[in-house]
């Protein structure tokens, strides 16, 4: 079958329990409506559609859920990760404070040029903030990565984080091809091109 | 010989030979000639696009997925139906928009990717090469 997009990027959601990551990527859902079952298993992975600049790029997202604790996550759990997306609830500073212990995990596990981004989330709750922006900006900018807060529940700035962070990743890959165009895409899938069943991490996920 | 007027059939198939269960009028409405979808396949709750036009094929195999909604009160998590007609994709990138569960045994279902609903869907884990949308779980647009 032909391919009919132009590049694949896995992203993962990292952070503490309760910072609202699978808010973040599972869009806030009411929960009355779902039947018991989907639920009770739980989500793994899903994958989402963006267009950026003319190209169709594919986001495989997946969430921490369930093994959260640094000690669990490691080397397999960031295979073939190209983005990951950090995330404390800026209404418990504990979980702001582990954002450097995540960093640190990901420098020791995760690719060397892995994209990252810091996102303090639950930005509806002012009134109950713990977290100021201007620490979380500091942060960001300690790290040499970007910065945005979100609100997965108002719909506050969860697109513009997928977008800026598949940007991100798409511009180094661009910057990559160019200054390496011997080594081929790596990821890049061109459109039409047979598929091919070795390539990569490619949708082997199951 | 397929009986010529499949509607009269519909609903009574066995199902045990797959190939032979005849189509009804509502799911032959929504195939092109080459038996793909001719609509994009959506969440029926949100309207989230799963698949575009074009993008799968009809498969009729039976499987059980567990209710979506909430029928009675007693009911379970795992209490379901036997569905019959389902959207065929040979890759997970094909998809737009859709939701991995866990897997349960070698089962993964499928839901939406924006409000959850589900299972839409399912495929199993043995063979990365077919995944399962039921026709009669998704709105077609």
């Amino acid at each position: 079958m032909a391919k009919t997009y132009d590049f694949l990027f896995k992203l993962l959601l990292i952070g503490d329990s309760g910072v609202g990551k699978t808010c973040v990527l599972f869009r806030f859902s009411e929960d009355a409506f779902n039947s018991t079952f989907i639920s009770t298993i739980g989500i793994d992975f899903k994958i989402r559609t963006i267009e950026l600049d003319g190209k169709k790029i594919k986001l495989q997202i997946w969430d921490t859920a369930g093994q959260e604790r640094f000690r669990t996550i490691t080397t397999a759990y960031y295979r073939g990760a190209m983005g990951i997306m950090l995330v404390y609830d800026i209404t418990n500073e504990k979980s702001f404070e582990n954002i450097k212990n995540w960093i640190r995990n990901i420098e020791e596990h995760a690719s060397s040029d892995v994209e990252r981004m810091i996102l303090g989330n639950k930005c509806d709750c002012d009134d109950r903030r713990g977290v100021s922006r201007q620490r979380g900006e500091q942060l960001a900018v300690e790290y040499g990565v970007k910065f945005m807060e979100t609100s997965a529940k108002a719909g506050i700035n969860v697109e513009q984080a997928f977008f800026t962070l598949a940007r991100d990743i798409k511009a180094k890959m661009e910057n990559k091809l160019a200054s390496h165009p011997s080594k081929g895409g790596g990821t890049q899938l061109k459109k039409n091109e047979p598929q091919k069943k070795s390539s990569t991490w490619k949708c082997q996920l199951l | 010989m397929e009986p010529s007027n499949p509607e009269d059939h519909v609903g009574s198939s066995t199902g045990e030979n797959s190939n032979q269960m005849p189509i009804s009028d509502d799911v032959k409405a929504l195939l092109t000639d080459a038996r793909t979808n001719n609509k994009s396949v959506c969440c029926e709750r949100c309207d989230s696009v799963v698949l575009k036009a074009g993008d799968a094929s009809l498969s009729q195999v039976e499987f059980f997925l567990p209710h979506m909604k909430k029928k009675t009160e007693n009911q379970r998590p795992g209490d379901g139906e036997t569905l019959r007609e389902f959207w065929l994709v040979g890759d997970m990138c094909t998809f737009e928009n859709v939701g991995f569960s866990n897997t349960v045994e070698t089962t993964k279902y499928l839901t939406c990717a924006d409000c959850e609903v589900g299972p839409i869907g399912w495929c199993d884990v043995r063979d990365r090469t077919k995944f399962y949308v039921a026709v009669d779980r998704v709105s077609h647009k």
